[in-house]
Protein backbone atom coordinates (compact mmCIF):
# COMPACT_ATOMS: atom_id res chain seq x y z
CA UNK A 1 0.00 0.00 0.00
CA UNK A 2 1.49 3.22 -0.83
CA UNK A 3 0.80 6.29 0.93
CA UNK A 4 -0.40 9.16 -1.31
CA UNK A 5 -0.94 11.80 0.97
CA UNK A 6 3.04 11.62 1.93
CA UNK A 7 4.59 11.02 -1.77
CA UNK A 8 2.80 14.20 -2.47
CA UNK A 9 3.90 16.07 0.13
CA UNK A 10 7.78 14.38 -0.48
CA UNK A 11 7.09 14.98 -4.17
CA UNK A 12 6.44 19.00 -3.39
CA UNK A 13 9.24 19.25 -1.42
CA UNK A 14 11.08 17.57 -4.51
CA UNK A 15 8.90 19.58 -6.89
CA UNK A 16 10.39 23.13 -4.55
CA UNK A 17 14.45 21.84 -6.44
CA UNK A 18 12.76 21.43 -9.99
CA UNK A 19 10.93 24.65 -9.40
CA UNK A 20 13.97 26.93 -8.79
CA UNK A 21 16.28 25.28 -11.27
CA UNK A 22 13.34 25.74 -13.45
CA UNK A 23 13.29 29.24 -12.59
CA UNK A 24 17.22 30.16 -13.13
CA UNK A 25 16.42 28.20 -16.75
CA UNK A 26 13.31 30.15 -17.88
CA UNK A 27 14.62 33.51 -16.53
CA UNK A 28 17.60 33.16 -18.71
CA UNK A 29 16.12 31.96 -21.17
CA UNK A 30 13.48 34.75 -21.77
CA UNK A 31 15.86 37.42 -21.26
CA UNK A 32 19.10 36.08 -22.41
CA UNK A 33 17.43 33.66 -24.75
CA UNK A 34 19.76 30.47 -24.67
CA UNK A 35 18.78 27.49 -22.94
CA UNK A 36 21.30 27.21 -20.16
CA UNK A 37 22.88 24.23 -19.92
CA UNK A 38 25.34 25.52 -16.88
CA UNK A 39 22.84 26.05 -14.76
CA UNK A 40 22.64 22.37 -13.35
CA UNK A 41 26.88 22.96 -12.15
CA UNK A 42 26.09 26.27 -10.51
CA UNK A 43 23.54 24.66 -8.44
CA UNK A 44 26.43 21.88 -7.96
CA UNK A 45 29.00 24.88 -6.67
CA UNK A 46 26.46 26.32 -4.48
CA UNK A 47 26.30 23.22 -3.02
CA UNK A 48 30.05 22.74 -2.56
CA UNK A 49 30.65 26.44 -1.31
CA UNK A 50 27.82 25.91 1.21
CA UNK A 51 28.72 23.08 2.49
CA UNK A 52 32.44 24.14 2.73
CA UNK A 53 30.85 27.83 4.56
CA UNK A 54 28.79 25.48 7.02
CA UNK A 55 31.57 23.44 8.12
CA UNK A 56 33.79 26.47 8.72
CA UNK A 57 31.51 28.65 10.56
CA UNK A 58 28.46 26.04 11.39
CA UNK A 59 26.43 28.30 10.26
CA UNK A 60 23.78 27.43 7.51
CA UNK A 61 22.54 31.53 6.83
CA UNK A 62 25.95 32.13 6.24
CA UNK A 63 26.10 29.35 4.00
CA UNK A 64 23.56 29.67 2.43
CA UNK A 65 25.02 33.58 1.55
CA UNK A 66 27.28 32.52 0.22
CA UNK A 67 25.90 30.07 -2.35
CA UNK A 68 23.85 32.49 -3.36
CA UNK A 69 26.48 34.88 -4.49
CA UNK A 70 28.66 32.12 -5.21
CA UNK A 71 26.41 31.30 -7.99
CA UNK A 72 25.26 35.02 -9.06
CA UNK A 73 29.77 35.27 -9.33
CA UNK A 74 30.34 32.08 -11.36
CA UNK A 75 26.94 33.41 -13.77
CA UNK A 76 28.51 36.72 -13.87
CA UNK A 77 31.68 35.29 -15.50
CA UNK A 78 30.58 32.84 -17.54
CA UNK A 79 28.25 35.72 -19.04
CA UNK A 80 31.34 37.95 -19.73
CA UNK A 81 33.97 35.61 -20.61
CA UNK A 82 31.35 33.57 -22.69
CA UNK A 83 27.78 34.52 -23.27
CA UNK A 84 28.26 37.65 -23.96
CA UNK A 85 30.40 37.00 -26.90
CA UNK A 86 27.92 34.84 -28.16
CA UNK A 87 25.01 36.73 -28.23
CA UNK A 88 23.25 37.24 -31.51
CA UNK A 89 24.45 34.32 -32.97
CA UNK A 90 22.67 30.92 -33.31
CA UNK A 91 20.79 29.89 -29.87
CA UNK A 92 22.63 26.87 -30.62
CA UNK A 93 26.39 28.45 -30.19
CA UNK A 94 25.17 29.45 -27.18
CA UNK A 95 23.72 26.14 -25.61
CA UNK A 96 26.69 24.47 -26.87
CA UNK A 97 29.06 27.07 -24.57
CA UNK A 98 26.88 26.60 -21.82
CA UNK A 99 27.45 22.75 -21.60
CA UNK A 100 31.13 23.78 -21.65
CA UNK A 101 30.68 25.73 -19.24
CA UNK A 102 29.05 23.71 -16.89
CA UNK A 103 31.93 20.56 -17.44
CA UNK A 104 34.56 23.27 -16.73
CA UNK A 105 32.93 24.37 -13.49
CA UNK A 106 32.42 20.52 -12.81
CA UNK A 107 36.09 19.74 -13.46
CA UNK A 108 36.74 22.98 -11.34
CA UNK A 109 34.66 21.49 -8.19
CA UNK A 110 36.21 18.51 -8.78
CA UNK A 111 39.78 19.88 -8.37
CA UNK A 112 38.97 21.69 -5.30
CA UNK A 113 36.49 19.06 -3.42
CA UNK A 114 37.80 16.32 -4.44
CA UNK A 115 34.71 13.51 -6.18
CA UNK A 116 33.49 11.54 -2.91
CA UNK A 117 30.11 12.07 -1.65
CA UNK A 118 30.12 14.64 1.64
CA UNK A 119 27.15 15.35 3.59
CA UNK A 120 25.65 18.24 5.30
CA UNK A 121 26.98 18.01 9.26
CA UNK A 122 22.94 18.89 10.14
CA UNK A 123 21.96 17.23 13.52
CA UNK A 124 18.80 14.55 12.87
CA UNK A 125 15.56 14.88 13.43
CA UNK A 126 12.79 13.46 14.06
CA UNK A 127 10.10 13.07 11.74
CA UNK A 128 6.35 14.57 12.92
CA UNK A 129 3.28 13.53 11.54
CA UNK A 130 1.29 16.17 10.07
CA UNK A 131 -2.08 15.41 8.55
CA UNK A 132 -0.59 11.51 8.45
CA UNK A 133 2.41 12.80 6.53
CA UNK A 134 5.72 12.24 7.94
CA UNK A 135 7.69 15.44 7.62
CA UNK A 136 11.45 16.57 9.16
CA UNK A 137 11.55 19.70 10.46
CA UNK A 138 14.39 20.41 8.06
CA UNK A 139 12.10 19.56 5.09
CA UNK A 140 9.85 22.31 6.50
CA UNK A 141 12.84 24.80 7.25
CA UNK A 142 14.20 23.85 3.62
CA UNK A 143 10.43 24.45 1.92
CA UNK A 144 10.26 27.55 4.55
CA UNK A 145 13.78 28.81 2.82
CA UNK A 146 12.91 27.98 -1.02
CA UNK A 147 9.47 29.72 -0.35
CA UNK A 148 11.09 32.66 0.31
CA UNK A 149 13.54 33.14 -1.90
CA UNK A 150 10.84 32.27 -4.87
CA UNK A 151 8.94 35.02 -2.94
CA UNK A 152 11.87 37.62 -3.13
CA UNK A 153 12.55 37.05 -6.40
CA UNK A 154 8.59 37.29 -7.61
CA UNK A 155 8.95 40.72 -5.72
CA UNK A 156 11.56 42.00 -7.69
CA UNK A 157 9.96 41.14 -11.10
CA UNK A 158 6.51 42.47 -10.37
CA UNK A 159 7.36 45.40 -8.09
CA UNK A 160 10.91 47.03 -9.00
CA UNK A 161 12.12 48.96 -11.44
CA UNK A 162 14.66 46.04 -12.68
CA UNK A 163 11.71 44.22 -12.57
CA UNK A 164 10.13 45.93 -14.68
CA UNK A 165 12.63 46.49 -17.18
CA UNK A 166 13.77 42.57 -17.49
CA UNK A 167 10.04 41.75 -18.29
CA UNK A 168 9.88 44.77 -20.53
CA UNK A 169 13.47 43.26 -22.48
CA UNK A 170 12.12 39.92 -22.25
CA UNK A 171 8.89 41.08 -24.19
CA UNK A 172 10.75 42.64 -26.76
CA UNK A 173 14.20 43.76 -26.57
CA UNK A 174 14.31 46.00 -29.59
CA UNK A 175 11.50 48.13 -27.87
CA UNK A 176 13.06 48.40 -24.66
CA UNK A 177 16.75 49.88 -26.02
CA UNK A 178 14.72 52.40 -27.86
CA UNK A 179 13.07 52.91 -24.22
CA UNK A 180 15.90 53.68 -22.64
CA UNK A 181 16.60 50.40 -21.41
CA UNK A 182 20.11 50.08 -20.40
CA UNK A 183 20.74 46.58 -21.44
CA UNK A 184 24.08 45.81 -19.63
CA UNK A 185 22.42 46.54 -16.35
CA UNK A 186 19.39 44.37 -16.94
CA UNK A 187 22.14 40.91 -18.27
CA UNK A 188 23.92 41.82 -15.09
CA UNK A 189 20.63 41.37 -13.07
CA UNK A 190 19.22 38.49 -14.78
CA UNK A 191 22.62 36.79 -14.08
CA UNK A 192 22.85 37.84 -10.37
CA UNK A 193 19.32 36.88 -9.64
CA UNK A 194 19.60 33.55 -11.91
CA UNK A 195 22.72 32.57 -10.62
CA UNK A 196 22.00 33.80 -6.76
CA UNK A 197 18.36 31.31 -7.28
CA UNK A 198 20.39 28.71 -8.93
CA UNK A 199 23.28 28.12 -6.22
CA UNK A 200 20.67 28.48 -3.45
CA UNK A 201 18.55 25.47 -4.80
CA UNK A 202 21.89 23.34 -5.34
CA UNK A 203 22.67 23.64 -1.71
CA UNK A 204 19.26 23.36 -0.40
CA UNK A 205 18.81 20.00 -2.81
CA UNK A 206 22.86 19.00 -1.53
CA UNK A 207 21.25 19.54 2.62
CA UNK A 208 18.19 17.36 1.37
CA UNK A 209 20.22 14.57 0.01
CA UNK A 210 24.40 14.38 -0.79
CA UNK A 211 26.39 16.73 -2.10
CA UNK A 212 28.82 15.09 -5.44
CA UNK A 213 29.72 16.47 -8.55
CA UNK A 214 26.59 15.17 -10.56
CA UNK A 215 23.93 17.06 -8.16
CA UNK A 216 22.95 19.50 -10.02
CA UNK A 217 23.87 17.98 -13.52
CA UNK A 218 20.98 15.24 -12.50
CA UNK A 219 18.61 17.88 -12.20
CA UNK A 220 19.02 19.58 -15.72
CA UNK A 221 16.63 17.19 -17.32
CA UNK A 222 13.66 17.75 -14.79
CA UNK A 223 14.42 21.18 -14.94
CA UNK A 224 14.09 21.74 -18.01
CA UNK A 225 10.77 19.99 -18.49
CA UNK A 226 9.59 21.82 -15.79
CA UNK A 227 10.91 25.29 -17.90
CA UNK A 228 9.23 24.06 -21.35
CA UNK A 229 6.31 22.52 -19.34
CA UNK A 230 5.54 25.90 -17.60
CA UNK A 231 5.67 27.32 -20.75
CA UNK A 232 9.44 28.78 -21.68
CA UNK A 233 9.70 32.35 -20.31
CA UNK A 234 7.28 32.49 -17.62
CA UNK A 235 8.75 31.97 -14.40
CA UNK A 236 5.19 31.92 -12.59
CA UNK A 237 4.40 28.92 -14.60
CA UNK A 238 8.31 27.56 -14.04
CA UNK A 239 7.82 27.24 -10.68
CA UNK A 240 4.10 25.37 -11.12
CA UNK A 241 5.53 23.10 -13.61
CA UNK A 242 8.39 22.11 -11.20
CA UNK A 243 6.02 21.53 -8.31
CA UNK A 244 3.82 19.23 -10.19
CA UNK A 245 6.32 16.97 -12.10
CA UNK A 246 8.22 17.06 -8.56
CA UNK A 247 4.35 15.66 -7.33
CA UNK A 248 4.27 13.77 -10.76
CA UNK A 249 7.81 11.90 -10.15
CA UNK A 250 6.83 10.53 -6.92
CA UNK A 251 3.73 9.27 -7.32
CA UNK A 252 4.95 7.57 -10.27
CA UNK A 253 7.49 5.79 -8.12
CA UNK A 254 5.14 2.69 -6.13
CA UNK A 255 4.83 1.84 -9.90
CA UNK A 256 8.06 2.23 -11.85
CA UNK A 257 10.49 2.76 -9.03
CA UNK A 258 12.84 4.62 -8.13
CA UNK A 259 15.78 4.28 -10.17
CA UNK A 260 13.18 5.77 -13.59
CA UNK A 261 11.86 8.76 -12.03
CA UNK A 262 13.88 10.47 -14.80
CA UNK A 263 12.07 8.17 -17.65
CA UNK A 264 9.08 9.94 -16.14
CA UNK A 265 10.48 13.32 -16.55
CA UNK A 266 11.44 12.55 -19.94
CA UNK A 267 7.87 10.70 -20.72
CA UNK A 268 6.56 14.30 -19.29
CA UNK A 269 8.97 16.40 -21.37
CA UNK A 270 8.09 14.44 -24.63
CA UNK A 271 4.42 14.48 -24.01
CA UNK A 272 4.26 18.46 -23.71
CA UNK A 273 6.49 19.31 -26.42
CA UNK A 274 4.06 17.11 -28.61
CA UNK A 275 0.89 17.84 -27.23
CA UNK A 276 1.24 21.45 -25.75
CA UNK A 277 4.28 22.74 -27.20
CA UNK A 278 3.46 26.20 -25.60
CA UNK A 279 3.61 24.91 -22.56
CA UNK A 280 0.58 23.58 -19.84
CA UNK A 281 -0.47 26.88 -19.06
CA UNK A 282 -0.78 27.84 -22.89
CA UNK A 283 0.82 31.35 -22.94
CA UNK A 284 3.37 32.37 -25.67
CA UNK A 285 5.95 34.44 -23.89
CA UNK A 286 9.02 36.51 -24.94
CA UNK A 287 10.30 33.90 -27.66
CA UNK A 288 9.90 35.81 -31.16
CA UNK B 1 19.05 73.98 -32.29
CA UNK B 2 18.28 70.96 -34.39
CA UNK B 3 18.39 67.33 -35.60
CA UNK B 4 20.85 67.34 -38.73
CA UNK B 5 21.65 64.51 -40.37
CA UNK B 6 24.20 64.97 -43.32
CA UNK B 7 25.07 63.16 -45.99
CA UNK B 8 24.41 59.51 -45.03
CA UNK B 9 24.94 56.52 -46.92
CA UNK B 10 23.75 52.41 -46.02
CA UNK B 11 24.00 49.31 -48.43
CA UNK B 12 22.10 46.20 -48.16
CA UNK B 13 24.22 44.04 -50.14
CA UNK B 14 25.01 45.81 -53.12
CA UNK B 15 22.17 47.83 -52.87
CA UNK B 16 22.45 51.43 -52.23
CA UNK B 17 19.50 52.10 -49.73
CA UNK B 18 20.30 55.39 -48.56
CA UNK B 19 22.15 57.60 -50.88
CA UNK B 20 23.92 60.87 -49.31
CA UNK B 21 20.74 61.88 -47.37
CA UNK B 22 21.23 65.00 -46.00
CA UNK B 23 18.18 66.81 -43.51
CA UNK B 24 17.76 69.36 -41.45
CA UNK B 25 15.09 69.67 -39.16
CA UNK B 26 14.54 72.34 -36.59
CA UNK B 27 13.82 72.20 -33.03
CA UNK B 28 10.08 71.74 -32.22
CA UNK B 29 8.95 71.42 -35.77
CA UNK B 30 6.41 69.08 -37.57
CA UNK B 31 8.47 67.37 -40.51
CA UNK B 32 6.83 65.10 -43.04
CA UNK B 33 8.76 62.70 -44.59
CA UNK B 34 7.02 60.96 -47.53
CA UNK B 35 8.42 58.57 -50.13
CA UNK B 36 7.31 55.76 -52.65
CA UNK B 37 7.29 52.13 -50.77
CA UNK B 38 11.18 50.77 -50.61
CA UNK B 39 12.75 55.21 -50.99
CA UNK B 40 14.46 53.94 -48.06
CA UNK B 41 12.45 55.70 -45.38
CA UNK B 42 12.47 53.36 -42.39
CA UNK B 43 16.12 52.77 -43.05
CA UNK B 44 17.06 56.08 -42.31
CA UNK B 45 15.30 55.91 -39.58
CA UNK B 46 16.88 52.86 -38.26
CA UNK B 47 20.20 54.67 -38.58
CA UNK B 48 18.85 57.97 -37.41
CA UNK B 49 18.22 55.89 -33.88
CA UNK B 50 21.16 53.59 -34.19
CA UNK B 51 19.57 50.47 -35.07
CA UNK B 52 21.56 50.58 -38.03
CA UNK B 53 25.13 51.53 -38.58
CA UNK B 54 25.34 53.65 -41.43
CA UNK B 55 28.50 53.57 -43.86
CA UNK B 56 29.06 57.13 -43.69
CA UNK B 57 27.79 60.55 -42.59
CA UNK B 58 26.74 62.59 -39.09
CA UNK B 59 24.02 62.74 -37.56
CA UNK B 60 23.62 65.48 -34.46
CA UNK B 61 21.14 66.47 -31.87
CA UNK B 62 21.18 69.88 -30.88
CA UNK B 63 24.72 70.19 -32.46
CA UNK B 64 26.35 66.76 -30.97
CA UNK B 65 27.07 64.30 -32.69
CA UNK B 66 25.37 61.41 -31.18
CA UNK B 67 25.72 58.53 -34.51
CA UNK B 68 28.49 56.84 -32.45
CA UNK B 69 25.93 55.99 -30.12
CA UNK B 70 24.08 52.73 -29.05
CA UNK B 71 20.27 52.95 -29.70
CA UNK B 72 19.51 53.44 -25.30
CA UNK B 73 21.99 56.03 -25.03
CA UNK B 74 20.13 57.99 -27.81
CA UNK B 75 17.01 57.70 -26.21
CA UNK B 76 18.40 59.07 -23.30
CA UNK B 77 20.01 62.04 -25.23
CA UNK B 78 16.29 62.92 -26.03
CA UNK B 79 16.02 61.35 -29.81
CA UNK B 80 13.19 58.63 -29.40
CA UNK B 81 11.16 56.57 -32.32
CA UNK B 82 8.26 54.51 -32.82
CA UNK B 83 7.83 51.31 -34.97
CA UNK B 84 5.74 51.07 -38.02
CA UNK B 85 4.02 48.39 -36.55
CA UNK B 86 2.66 49.07 -33.25
CA UNK B 87 4.85 47.45 -30.14
CA UNK B 88 4.54 47.14 -26.76
CA UNK B 89 5.83 44.98 -23.94
CA UNK B 90 2.51 42.73 -23.72
CA UNK B 91 2.60 41.43 -20.68
CA UNK B 92 3.27 44.47 -18.80
CA UNK B 93 0.39 47.25 -18.01
CA UNK B 94 -0.02 49.97 -19.92
CA UNK B 95 0.94 51.50 -16.80
CA UNK B 96 4.09 49.62 -16.44
CA UNK B 97 5.03 50.11 -20.10
CA UNK B 98 5.12 53.58 -19.44
CA UNK B 99 6.96 53.18 -15.98
CA UNK B 100 9.95 50.84 -18.25
CA UNK B 101 10.61 53.74 -20.04
CA UNK B 102 11.69 56.26 -17.29
CA UNK B 103 15.19 56.76 -17.74
CA UNK B 104 17.61 57.05 -14.84
CA UNK B 105 16.04 54.62 -12.36
CA UNK B 106 18.02 53.95 -9.19
CA UNK B 107 16.22 50.66 -8.88
CA UNK B 108 17.34 50.02 -12.52
CA UNK B 109 20.30 48.15 -10.67
CA UNK B 110 20.17 45.32 -7.60
CA UNK B 111 22.17 47.11 -5.25
CA UNK B 112 20.65 50.38 -5.83
CA UNK B 113 17.46 48.54 -5.28
CA UNK B 114 18.75 47.14 -1.87
CA UNK B 115 20.83 50.04 -0.77
CA UNK B 116 18.92 53.02 -1.37
CA UNK B 117 15.22 51.95 -0.98
CA UNK B 118 13.96 55.11 0.55
CA UNK B 119 15.31 56.73 -2.72
CA UNK B 120 13.92 54.00 -4.93
CA UNK B 121 10.54 54.59 -3.63
CA UNK B 122 10.56 58.27 -4.27
CA UNK B 123 11.59 58.03 -7.66
CA UNK B 124 9.29 55.26 -8.24
CA UNK B 125 6.42 57.91 -6.89
CA UNK B 126 7.16 60.33 -9.18
CA UNK B 127 7.71 57.91 -12.22
CA UNK B 128 4.10 57.08 -11.22
CA UNK B 129 2.86 60.82 -10.93
CA UNK B 130 4.44 61.69 -14.73
CA UNK B 131 2.70 58.19 -16.52
CA UNK B 132 -0.46 58.84 -14.85
CA UNK B 133 -0.26 62.55 -16.24
CA UNK B 134 0.56 61.15 -19.29
CA UNK B 135 -2.43 58.81 -19.62
CA UNK B 136 -4.46 61.56 -19.07
CA UNK B 137 -3.08 63.43 -21.71
CA UNK B 138 -3.41 60.52 -24.00
CA UNK B 139 -6.86 59.06 -22.72
CA UNK B 140 -5.20 55.93 -21.80
CA UNK B 141 -6.42 56.68 -18.38
CA UNK B 142 -8.82 53.70 -18.32
CA UNK B 143 -7.03 50.58 -19.63
CA UNK B 144 -4.07 51.81 -17.53
CA UNK B 145 -4.00 48.56 -15.40
CA UNK B 146 -4.27 45.85 -18.60
CA UNK B 147 -1.98 43.89 -20.34
CA UNK B 148 -0.86 46.03 -22.84
CA UNK B 149 -1.09 42.99 -25.20
CA UNK B 150 -5.14 43.68 -25.42
CA UNK B 151 -4.72 47.46 -26.19
CA UNK B 152 -6.56 48.20 -29.52
CA UNK B 153 -4.14 49.04 -32.28
CA UNK B 154 -4.94 52.35 -32.32
CA UNK B 155 -4.16 52.54 -28.24
CA UNK B 156 -1.39 50.83 -28.74
CA UNK B 157 -0.13 53.56 -31.29
CA UNK B 158 -0.70 56.19 -28.76
CA UNK B 159 0.73 53.69 -25.82
CA UNK B 160 4.42 54.25 -28.52
CA UNK B 161 3.79 58.16 -28.07
CA UNK B 162 3.29 57.98 -24.56
CA UNK B 163 6.10 55.42 -24.33
CA UNK B 164 8.40 57.83 -25.82
CA UNK B 165 6.98 60.72 -24.15
CA UNK B 166 8.31 59.43 -20.45
CA UNK B 167 11.80 59.54 -21.74
CA UNK B 168 11.56 63.66 -22.08
CA UNK B 169 12.34 63.88 -25.67
CA UNK B 170 13.16 66.59 -27.99
CA UNK B 171 12.78 64.92 -31.31
CA UNK B 172 10.28 61.74 -31.45
CA UNK B 173 10.76 60.09 -34.99
CA UNK B 174 7.11 58.45 -35.42
CA UNK B 175 7.07 55.65 -38.13
CA UNK B 176 3.44 55.92 -39.79
CA UNK B 177 1.66 56.94 -37.11
CA UNK B 178 -1.56 56.36 -39.11
CA UNK B 179 -1.35 53.29 -40.58
CA UNK B 180 -4.14 50.87 -40.15
CA UNK B 181 -6.12 53.45 -37.61
CA UNK B 182 -9.88 54.24 -38.38
CA UNK B 183 -9.99 58.42 -39.50
CA UNK B 184 -11.71 59.27 -36.32
CA UNK B 185 -8.62 58.26 -34.21
CA UNK B 186 -6.49 59.54 -37.02
CA UNK B 187 -7.78 62.72 -36.15
CA UNK B 188 -7.23 62.27 -32.13
CA UNK B 189 -3.27 60.80 -32.80
CA UNK B 190 -2.74 64.26 -35.30
CA UNK B 191 -4.67 66.21 -32.67
CA UNK B 192 -2.35 64.86 -29.50
CA UNK B 193 1.08 65.06 -31.64
CA UNK B 194 -0.20 68.94 -32.16
CA UNK B 195 -0.49 69.26 -28.47
CA UNK B 196 2.55 67.65 -27.69
CA UNK B 197 4.04 69.72 -30.91
CA UNK B 198 3.66 72.78 -28.88
CA UNK B 199 5.20 72.16 -25.85
CA UNK B 200 8.28 71.99 -27.79
CA UNK B 201 8.62 68.66 -29.16
CA UNK B 202 9.51 67.98 -32.93
CA UNK B 203 8.63 65.58 -34.51
CA UNK B 204 9.64 64.06 -37.91
CA UNK B 205 6.85 61.79 -39.25
CA UNK B 206 6.78 58.85 -42.08
CA UNK B 207 3.45 58.53 -43.38
CA UNK B 208 1.70 57.22 -46.57
CA UNK B 209 -1.48 59.12 -46.12
CA UNK B 210 -0.47 62.21 -47.28
CA UNK B 211 -4.21 63.64 -46.68
CA UNK B 212 -3.25 63.67 -43.37
CA UNK B 213 0.30 64.25 -42.75
CA UNK B 214 -0.06 67.53 -45.17
CA UNK B 215 -2.84 68.91 -42.84
CA UNK B 216 -0.16 68.54 -39.69
CA UNK B 217 3.13 69.35 -40.84
CA UNK B 218 3.78 72.54 -42.83
CA UNK B 219 6.72 71.06 -43.98
CA UNK B 220 7.70 68.12 -45.77
CA UNK B 221 10.61 66.24 -47.32
CA UNK B 222 10.08 63.67 -50.55
CA UNK B 223 12.58 60.23 -50.26
CA UNK B 224 13.25 58.59 -53.55
CA UNK B 225 15.74 55.64 -54.07
CA UNK B 226 17.38 56.69 -50.91
CA UNK B 227 17.79 60.75 -52.03
CA UNK B 228 15.94 63.52 -51.05
CA UNK B 229 14.80 64.97 -54.22
CA UNK B 230 12.44 67.99 -52.78
CA UNK B 231 11.43 69.59 -49.42
CA UNK B 232 9.39 72.79 -48.78
CA UNK B 233 5.57 73.43 -48.02
CA UNK B 234 3.27 70.22 -48.94
CA UNK B 235 1.93 72.20 -52.48
CA UNK B 236 4.97 73.37 -53.68
CA UNK B 237 6.42 70.01 -52.91
CA UNK B 238 3.53 67.77 -54.44
CA UNK B 239 3.57 70.51 -56.99
CA UNK B 240 6.72 69.25 -57.69
CA UNK B 241 7.15 67.36 -61.50
CA UNK B 242 10.09 65.34 -60.16
CA UNK B 243 7.99 64.26 -56.84
CA UNK B 244 4.70 62.97 -59.10
CA UNK B 245 6.85 61.24 -60.98
CA UNK B 246 8.56 59.53 -58.52
CA UNK B 247 5.68 59.26 -55.97
CA UNK B 248 2.78 58.79 -58.28
CA UNK B 249 4.45 56.79 -60.56
CA UNK B 250 4.49 58.90 -63.24
CA UNK B 251 0.39 58.87 -62.94
CA UNK B 252 0.66 62.78 -63.65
Amino acid sequence: MSNFPQLIANGLVQGLFIAMAALAITLAFSIARFPNAATGDVMTAGAYTGLATQSATGSLILAGIVAIFTGAAISLAADRLVFRKLAGRAVVASLVASIGVAFVIRAVLGVTFGLSQLVYDIPLTRAKLYWGVRLTPLDLQVAGAVALALALVFGILHLTPIGRQMRAVADDRDLARVSGVRPERVMLALWMISGGVAGLAGMMLGIKTVVEPELGWSMLLPAFTAAILGGIGSPGGAVAAGLLLGVVQEMSTPFVGFNYKLAIAFAALLGVLLWRPSGLFGKREGVR
Amino acid sequence: MSLDIANITKNFGGMRVLDGVSLSVPTGSLFGLIGPNGAGKSTLFAAISGFQKQETGEVRLDGTRIDALTPHARARAGLVRTFQVPREFGHLTVRENLCAAAPNQTGESLLGLFFRPARVAREEAEIAAEAEEIMQRLRLTQVADQPARLLSGGQKKLLELGRALMLKPRFILLDEPFAGVNPVLIAEIAERIRDLNATGIGFLIIEHDLEALTRLTPYIAVLDRGRIIAEGAPDAVLADVQVREAYLGGAV
